[in-house]
């Protein structure tokens, strides 16, 4: 409640701080915000090339292309946010040493700034369920919003304890960035959950994004409301977002003394 | 009335050295480390501020200073004591903190704004008095980039001058900017202190302290020495820097960084510098107009050609009040053998209004292309009486009135 607080008094910073990175992110680029579609169309075309046409993988009546972009939109606003929030303490390191202000400020701002890029992203998915002729909007769609907060949630919790982190060791920024890599192959992005034997579906659920881009398709593709898995990645995602909060906090006057 | 800032006892160490923090310390907050080497910024630094006042700080380089500001602006917290802040507060600590060069001005003035805890209709309410004091008005769309940095130092302090602070922490930012717009920053800052903001003032230039400020803190090393009026604070600067001087000359030359050496060749280091007085006594207080040698030491580890001595008297802001060098007055050097060790005096008048001035001593090749050993600020000293004037050279006004014959 006093994190809630602190952050109404100084939304006006948020904001700001939100425009100016997006401002900054796009300054002096010819493309500007198509630069947003262009990373997760590239990689869908090329995922699509190899898994529908050399290894085939079953998708059921779901083409390759709509399948995997509705899943790598949301992704990559995981990875793109995640990164930014975890370099913007160091890379603030001038403001941070000189300035009082809720440093999670700079953080929170970090995500708020990809979610245009999430948004731009998004709507070129639904020109694809247009075009695939998806069962585009359906009731099931109510559930995003809540989706969109497990994730979010999530994120935020390793961008504010990968932040604080990485203002005391350096490695961390390196260790998200092959991490988030990684991360990729072990969630439903590239290839269907049922590519997975039952047995494992338990284990294979508690990552929590797991559960988050099923629940993206359930809702998108399937028109039906996601599973029990949710419940798993809204609880990890709680802890995770909790954990990261209370680290970020416990470390945060520290920041000026040793960035 | 509640007091406005209140330090009770505050320490603040930083950890010194590049060694490693394990994560376990860092979440315990124990250092499990021996090895870990800590310096003390501040040392058991204890005063208050009513509401309104104005305090200057002065020290030299390493003193505590900034680390008061920082403390005080939340950025950094102590490492024991207790700081009490009624009021809001504002710091002038780096102009335009947070600009972004590609932003124009108009949107830089609104998140520095917000970054100093402004709100967006603050901002809205004060946004032509901020543009009419720095003075940038056509190029308010313009990205800040292209901005001199003269206008960008004026943005930053007219955004951060117009937080309607009730306290004020303002850094050696002034430093920056021509002199008509400093003129107008000590203004506004006058200005700020009359309508009742109290007021903190960190600075080496001991004439703006005591343009501004009342009161005034000397430090020393983290130590609090002085806590009294603007006025005599000189005078305790002075002795500080002679106390030290004599305790242990070295110590005062090396380890605060209050010297700073460049050798540039090895072929002739300067080994020492005094200033002495007529009287042959060493001394760092001078009266205006009174005469001083500066005794210099060198050793020759080569021979050297009809070397260049130059000495230069600079004011803390890196002005340059006095400048003289062998070759430019045409004053032929002797040759200087291998292995020898010489004394060379210069003898200058100290013309000077009453201030902190720093004396450097350069030797340079006779052709000028190279220093053999060069002392930006070989000894701080003061200068005191003279008629009250202002600026640095002491012309000794005389005044008269006279009856008209008609």
């Amino acid at each position: 409640m006093i994190v809630l607080n602190d952050l109404y008094k100084h939304r006006d910073l948020l904001f700001a701080w939100t425009f100016r990175t997006i401002r900054a992110r796009y300054q002096q680029s010819i493309l500007g915000g198509i630069w947003a579609i262009v990373q997760p169309i590239a990689i869908v075309i090329v995922f699509t090339i190899i898994f529908s046409r050399f290894i085939r993988v079953d998708t059921g009546d779901i083409p390759y292309v709509v399948f995997s972009y509705t899943a790598m939109v949301p992704w990559t606003l995981f990875v793109s946010s995640v990164t930014d929030m975890v370099d913007t303490l160091v890379a603030n390191m001038n403001l941070v040493s000189k300035i009082y202000f809720p440093r999670d400020i700079l953080v929170i701002a970090a995500m708020l700034a990809r979610l245009l890029d999430f948004t731009i992203a998004s709507s070129i998915l639904i020109v694809l369920l247009f075009v695939y002729q998806m069962p585009a909007f359906t009731i099931s769609l109510l559930y995003i919003p809540l989706i969109l907060a497990i994730q979010l949630a999530l994120s935020l919790g390793l961008g504010l304890g990968g932040a604080a982190l990485n203002v005391f060791f350096r490695d961390i920024k390196h260790l998200f960035v092959l991490g988030l890599q990684l991360w990729l192959y072990a969630t439903p992005i590239i290839y269907p959950v049922t590519l997975i034997p039952e047995r494992y579906h338990t284990y294979y659920y508690l990552n929590p994004m797991a559960g988050v881009i099923e629940a993206y398709r359930s809702v998108i593709l399937h028109a039906s409301p996601p599973g029990n898995y949710l419940i798993i990645s809204a609880l990890a995602a709680a802890v995770v977002f909790l954990s990261g909060y209370w680290l970020f906090k416990r470390v945060e006057h520290k920041f000026a003394d040793v960035i | 009335m509640e007091l406005s800032i209140q330090f009770i006892n505050v320490s603040k160490r930083y950890r010194i050295g590049s060694s490693t923090l394990s994560i376990r310390s860092l979440l315990t907050g124990r250092n499990h480390s021996q090895e870990v080497k800590h310096h003390w910024a501040l040392r058991d630094v204890s005063f208050e501020l009513q509401p309104g006042e104005s305090l200057g700080i002065i020290g030299p380089n390493g003193a505590g200073k900034t680390t008061i500001l920082k403390l005080l602006s939340k950025v950094t917290y102590p490492t024991s004591g207790q700081i009490k802040i009624n009021g809001r507060f504002s710091s002038l600590i780096e102009l335009g903190a947070g600009f972004h060069p590609d932003l124009t001005g108009r949107e830089n003035i609104f998140l520095n704004g917000t970054i100093l805890g402004m709100r967006r209709e603050e901002i809205r309410s004060r946004f032509d008095q901020i543009v009419e004091f720095a003075g940038i008005g056509e190029y308010l769309d313009t990205p800040v980039k292209r901005y001199s940095s003269g206008m960008y130092a004026r943005l930053g302090f007219s955004v951060a001058a117009h937080v309607d602070p009730e306290i004020l922490l303002v850094d050696e930012v002034l430093a920056v900017g021509d002199m008509s717009f400093r003129k107008k920053c000590y203004e506004r800052m006058l200005q700020l202190i009359k309508n009742g903001t109290t007021m903190i003032f960190v600075s080496h230039d001991f004439g703006a302290i005591q343009k501004v400020c009342s009161r005034c803190l000397v430090l020393y090393r983290g130590i609090l020495s002085y806590d009294g009026p603007a006025a005599q604070a000189t005078a305790e600067y002075s002795n500080i820097l002679r106390r030290a001087a004599s305790s242990k000359s070295e110590a005062l030359l090396t380890a605060d960084g209050a010297l700073s050496q460049m050798v540039m060749t090895h072929g002739a280091v300067i080994e020492g510098v005094q200033l002495i007085r007529s009287d042959g006594q060493p001394g760092q207080t001078f009266k205006s107009g009174e005469v001083v040698h500066v005794r210099m030491q060198v050793r020759f580890n080569e021979r050297a050609h009809s070397p260049v001595f130059a000495c230069t008297v600079r004011q803390p802001d890196g002005q340059v009040v006095y400048d003289y060098t062998t070759h430019w007055a045409n004053h032929p050097t002797p040759d200087f053998e291998a292995n020898s060790v010489r004394e060379i005096e210069f003898i200058l008048r100290l013309n000077l209004v009453a201030g902190i001035y720093y004396l450097g001593v350069d030797l340079a090749y006779h052709d000028l292309s190279y220093y053999y050993d060069r002392l930006i600020r070989a000894v701080d000293f003061v200068v005191e009486g003279g008629d009250g004037a202002l600026g640095s050279a002491a012309l000794e006004a005389q005044f008269f009135v006279y009856e008209m014959k008609n």
